[in-house]
């Protein structure tokens, strides 16, 4: 479960991102966060995170109030949450393989280095004929895909996604879509920051609305204007 | 079993690290070395100036004249506590008959005039050799001060003066020169290192993006300092044998007054220290310079 309480964000540079958004998102909710390019919808993101911490207000993940955690247990929270960035964050000189092995070094599970997660996740998001393909020789897709195999692969409960399609064609972008509707019915919490109105008008989804910084419509199933 | 996967893991991104920057790596080790070159040998010049003041400090003298009415029972005592004293080396009494013999034995032309007096005009003396010049002044006038006893004290001042002033101004103007260039080695070697991690920021930034531990992301960078630092400090410590093995006797040869070390000891102990310095500066530079990057 993600809450988010009277959350106010300000930015050194003076910048009011958030202003009092308040909202709950339950386990294995699928949630669209909509709204135009400034609104607030990564910042949010990046708090779910700790990537950024709040100016004021609380974040709660699973019960953990964010806001509160130190520096040491940042990375406990981290494993937790699986983020998709707009730009992948791949690692250029690591191969497929390599990337989604790279988490599993980074957070001490070595263990499963070698029984058949990573090749059982990249088959889940069909990238099994790339694994040794390193980022510059994939398409758009395919790099978005092995970033999502890299959050996938830590089997965390909650996956958070900024613009997953925004760098990709309407064929790639709704593969990838298709991908992590597949991961919230097996139980995974989904929450996609989108501009994409194509994709939230056909989904059907919960879908909640921020503009200025402010969250300005919540609907179980909404469209990307109402 | 986890701790073993850690460490081939650590082990395995530093080599992979150092390998993928390797222009830098090698940067890093020849700047390393040069540094440490640079150090090691200052150090040895500093230990040699020290030698050469501490050698000038023993050729020190100190010559008590005893009067002739002086007994010798309390000349005896005067010596014996003497040679108990700290910083006091050599203490030799000369009869009034040795004075005499190193008199004839010295002015052998001038024998003459001793024919003309009736008795020994020479005053028996105690001399001191003094293994450090800075007792002299007090001891001095404690010799002066025993005026049944002495009759004169001689004391080359003006000698003692100078190779105390020598003495500290080297040990002073040594230990700023060796903690400036201490500083202008972490300097070189924290920046030379801090380039290397600033090119790979994106992927410490990943690492704490996807929950990686602090320690977890320093390992490797730290590892990698360590390994540059120590091979950079080998290559110095090989160097520093090399060259001062071919250098000093050549130097002992020309400047044959400079007290020179040449036991192996001495070497032996620099290199270690430069190995010693190698390794922890490149562990701590690398460990300072990542951790900007871990504020993620």
């Amino acid at each position: 479960m993600i809450v988010l309480e009277d959350v106010h964000k300000v930015y050194p540079n003076g910048t009011q991102a958030l202003n009092g958004v308040s909202l709950e998102i339950p386990e294995r909710e699928f949630a669209f966060l909509v709204g135009p390019s400034g609104a607030g919808k990564t910042t949010i993101i990046r708090l779910i995170n700790r990537d950024e911490t709040v100016t004021t207000g609380s974040v709660f993940v699973e019960a953990t109030d964010v806001t509160r955690l130190r520096r040491r247990d940042v990375p406990h929270l981290r494993r937790r949450v699986g983020v998709i960035y707009q730009d992948y964050k791949l690692l250029p000189s690591l191969s497929v393989r390599q990337n989604v092995e790279f988490v599993l070094k980074a957070t001490n599970e070595f263990d499963h280095l070698s029984d058949g997660l990573v090749e059982e996740t990249l088959a889940t998001v069909g990238l099994t004929h790339r694994t040794n393909h390193y980022p510059h020789q994939l398409s758009g897709g395919e790099q978005q895909r092995t970033a999502i195999a890299r959050a996938l692969v830590r089997r965390c409960p909650i996956l958070v996604a900024d613009e997953p399609t925004g760098n990709l064609d309407q064929e790639s972008g709704w593969e990838t879509i298709q991908l992590l509707v597949q991961l919230n019915a097996r139980g995974t919490t989904v929450v996609i920051a989108t501009h994409n109105r194509t994709l939230v008008d056909t989904m059907r989804r919960r879908v909640i609305e921020i503009e200025r910084g402010r969250v300005v419509r919540d609907e179980p199933e909404g469209g990307y204007f109402g | 079993m986890a701790r073993l996967h850690v460490a081939r893991y650590l082990l395995a991104s530093a080599l992979t690290g150092l390998w993928r920057n390797r222009t830098m790596t090698g940067g890093a080790i020849v700047t390393t070395a040069i540094m440490l070159i640079t150090l090691a040998g200052f150090l040895a010049i500093n230990d040699t100036l020290n030698q050469m003041v501490t050698a000038l400090g023993r050729k020190s003298n100190l010559i008590a004249y005893v009067r002739d009415e002086a007994r010798p029972t309390q000349v005896t005592a005067i010596i014996d506590d003497l040679r108990t004293r700290p910083g006091v080396g050599e203490v030799q009494f000369v009869s009034k008959e040795d004075a005499l013999a190193i008199f004839e034995s010295r002015f052998v032309d001038q024998r003459d005039i001793l024919d003309v007096l009736q008795s020994n005009p020479l005053p028996a003396s105690v001399e001191l050799r003094l293994n450090n010049p800075a007792v002299v002044p007090e001891l001095a006038q404690e010799l002066q001060g025993m005026t049944t006893v002495f009759d004169d004290v001689v004391v080359p001042l003006d000698v003692v003066e100078e190779v105390i002033g020598i003495s500290n101004l080297a040990r002073v103007a040594g230990s700023v020169i060796i903690i400036a260039l201490t500083g202008v080695t972490l300097f070189v070697i924290v920046n030379t290192i801090r380039i290397a991690v600033f090119a790979r920021r994106q992927e410490i930034e990943i690492m704490k993006l996807v929950g990686a531990t602090d320690w977890f992301v320093r390992g490797p960078f730290v590892a990698e300092g360590a390994i540059i630092g120590g091979i950079g400090a080998g290559i110095a410590a090989i160097a520093l044998v090399v060259l001062y093995a071919q250098a000093a006797p050549v130097v002992t040869r020309i400047v044959s007054f400079l007290p020179v070390s040449t036991d192996t000891e001495f070497v032996r102990n620099l290199a270690v220290f430069t190995l010693l310095v190698g390794l922890i500066v490149g562990s701590l530079g690398s460990y300072f310079s990542v951790r900007r990057y871990l504020s993620v």
